[in-house]
């Protein structure tokens, strides 16, 4: 840390330096979830995402989510959370339904980049990466039997 | 054609007020984390921490890296988790059992709340997530071939 002016009080720098991160993290938020939200919006609507996602309905049904929640799973675990969100916030799941997907995700997310990260920690980033794959997915699993959100 | 200029307005609207959401969470995370910064909470020892950690097959060293990743983020605790991974001298154990907590439990303040946002329960997005965390790295930690395996070498 080069500080320059050494009397300023600590809580100075901390509010320049949070407002600079904020203004990042806003514009990432409008780069990353409008364009999310609108394409999810235009599949859904057109009927383009119920098509797709079809094949997937007995196999999200595991967890007791709707075919589309599959999209939603994939923008989480290759994108990150806030794509996860765009893509989900327009399908209007139930609270039960967004738990469990929370829940999956909030383990297994973002897996690109945040393996990057841990490859950088552990030599073992592969065995996490599906450790975080498994368990988000049996905790998942686990939850909607919990919330009794699953059909069967 | 009007009903999809409704619809595309409705969905601007929707998700601007989705990223304002969000923002509102997070921002004040990142005022909080900075200002912890500036005075120097994270240098600080922490009393009575030592043997929670040491259950977990962790040293002291391990917690600012910890505590780094548990609420900010692998990707925006990277700098510190890493930085503070090497300096602390953590060994290729402890970094597999950093690595292993933290993969199944970290950003938990924004993780949670985004999906809270949409109406996700709290509670049953976070605790499971700190239960399988603290349950596995514990597990991990009394394992004794495991660290025979841990040790190899990796890419680094």
């Amino acid at each position: 840390m080069n500080d320059t002016t050494p009397l300023a009080p600590p809580w100075r720098g901390a509010l320049s330096a949070s407002y600079a991160r904020g203004r990042a993290f806003v514009w990432f938020l409008l780069k990353n979830i409008l364009p999310l939200y609108l394409a999810t919006e235009v599949l859904k609507a057109s009927g383009a995402l119920g098509y797709i996602s079809g094949f997937l309905a007995p196999v999200m049904n595991w967890w007791g989510l709707p075919p589309e929640a599959a999209a939603v799973l994939t923008a989480g675990m290759l994108v990150n959370l806030y794509a996860a969100a765009a893509v989900a916030a327009p399908l209007g799941l139930t609270s039960a339904q967004v738990s469990v997907l929370g829940l999956i995700l909030g383990i297994a997310h973002s897996l690109v980049v945040e393996g990057v990260v841990v490859r950088e920690l552990s030599s073992r980033w592969r065995a996490l990466t599906f450790l975080r794959l498994g368990l988000g997915l049996g905790a998942g699993w686990a939850l909607a039997r919990v919330l009794g959100g699953a059909a069967s | 054609m009007s009903h999809w200029i409704d619809l595309l307005a409705g969905a601007l609207g929707q998700g601007l007020l989705l990223c304002l959401e969000i923002t509102l969470i997070v921002w004040p995370l990142m005022i909080g984390y900075e200002l912890a910064k500036a005075y120097g909470i994270f240098e600080r020892p922490w009393p009575g921490v030592g043997p929670l950690l040491a259950r977990l097959g962790l040293s002291p060293g391990a917690l600012v890296p910890l505590l780094a990743g548990l609420f900010l983020g692998l990707l925006y605790g990277a700098a510190i988790l890493l930085a503070m991974s090497r300096e602390q001298g953590l060994s290729a154990r402890e970094r597999l059992a950093l690595g292993v907590f933290l993969v199944t439990c970290h950003a938990v303040v924004e993780d949670t709340a985004i999906f809270a946002l949409l109406g996700g329960s709290s509670f049953w997005m976070l605790a499971p997530r700190v239960v399988l965390a603290v349950a596995l790295t514990a597990w991990l930690a009394r394992r004794p071939q495991a660290s025979a395996r841990a040790g190899s070498a990796g890419p680094r």
